[in-house]
């Protein structure tokens, strides 16, 4: 078996594609249009384009409790999900710049430093850097 | 309530717990750190147990019971991984596969072939194609 999706539940699929290009940096890999607007839409990492492939997935929207699950993650500040980086630092103050809300500014966590910010698609999200 | 104390979450709350009751001696963090980051700026070297724990003055039973208590990895362990990933960016530069192995500090040209298959599932010479096809292919 090989990872190769993961997903993470968005509010808004093109809006999801938006932020994770133009503020993250990802590219777009797939972009298959499904019924009633949705789409098996993903991005990689433009450092490891052969990676995980990161499925924006439209759930909250069409079952509930994915939806009162995503909240209640969101509103205790914590992460659907994490991503690597290698200043996290830097990467904080690159989308500081852009404009994206950070809950937890950059903490060192014995072996790692971390931040969290707000996906603006329903989700925290963690930078990691191995210290 | 003062306004930054509203903007504090309970994760946040919860990593602060968690930080105390799992790292609180920093005499210990500092040494895995210092030696993870001498292994990172010198993995082209040759590096053993004996050496890493003399420039951290412990002794090298010590240094590696806390760095794999610390990173779930022997200094060793990190030192190969550390030499592949870094072959992977030559290799995909275009490097040749044995000055790739000697400049990551790998004695061997097959052994460090056999180890960069068990790690990423294809050799050198098929990543360095592969590389090279999908460089290509985004131009």
């Amino acid at each position: 078996m090989k990872v190769k999706v993961i997903s993470i539940p968005v509010q808004d699929q093109e809006k999801a594609l938006k932020f994770y290009t133009e503020k993250l940096g990802f590219l777009k890999k797939v972009d298959i249009p499904l019924s009633e607007g949705n789409r098996w839409l993903t991005v990689v990492s433009k450092e490891e384009p052969d990676g995980a492939e990161i499925l924006l997935e439209p759930s909250p929207n069409h079952f509930e409790p994915a939806k009162v699950y995503q909240n209640a993650l969101f509103d205790a500040g914590i992460p659907y999900t994490q991503f690597n980086c290698e200043n996290v630092q830097q990467e904080y103050e690159r989308l500081t710049s852009l404009g994206v809300e950070f809950s937890v500014k950059p903490t060192e966590m014995g072996t790692v430093k971390i931040a969290v910010f707000n996906d603006t698609c329903g989700n925290q999200i963690q930078i990691v850097q191995m210290l | 309530m003062k306004e930054n104390e509203k903007e504090i979450t309970n994760y946040f709350n919860e990593i602060m717990r968690i930080k105390n009751i799992c790292y609180p001696n920093q005499g210990q963090l500092d040494t895995v750190i210092g030696t993870r980051h001498y292994i990172n700026n010198h993995y082209d070297k040759e590096l053993n147990l004996n050496f890493l724990s003399h420039i951290r003055f412990t002794s090298k039973f010590h240094l590696l019971r806390l760095f794999k208590r610390y990173y779930g990895l022997t200094p060793k362990q990190h030192l190969i991984d550390r030499r592949l990933e870094k072959s992977k960016e030559l290799l995909a530069s275009g490097q040749s596969i044995t000055e790739t192995c000697f400049d990551i500090g790998f004695e061997s040209p097959s052994s460090f072939s056999t180890l960069f298959k068990s790690k990423f599932g294809l050799t050198p010479s098929e990543f360095q194609k592969r590389a090279t096809f999908t460089k290509s292919n985004n131009i």
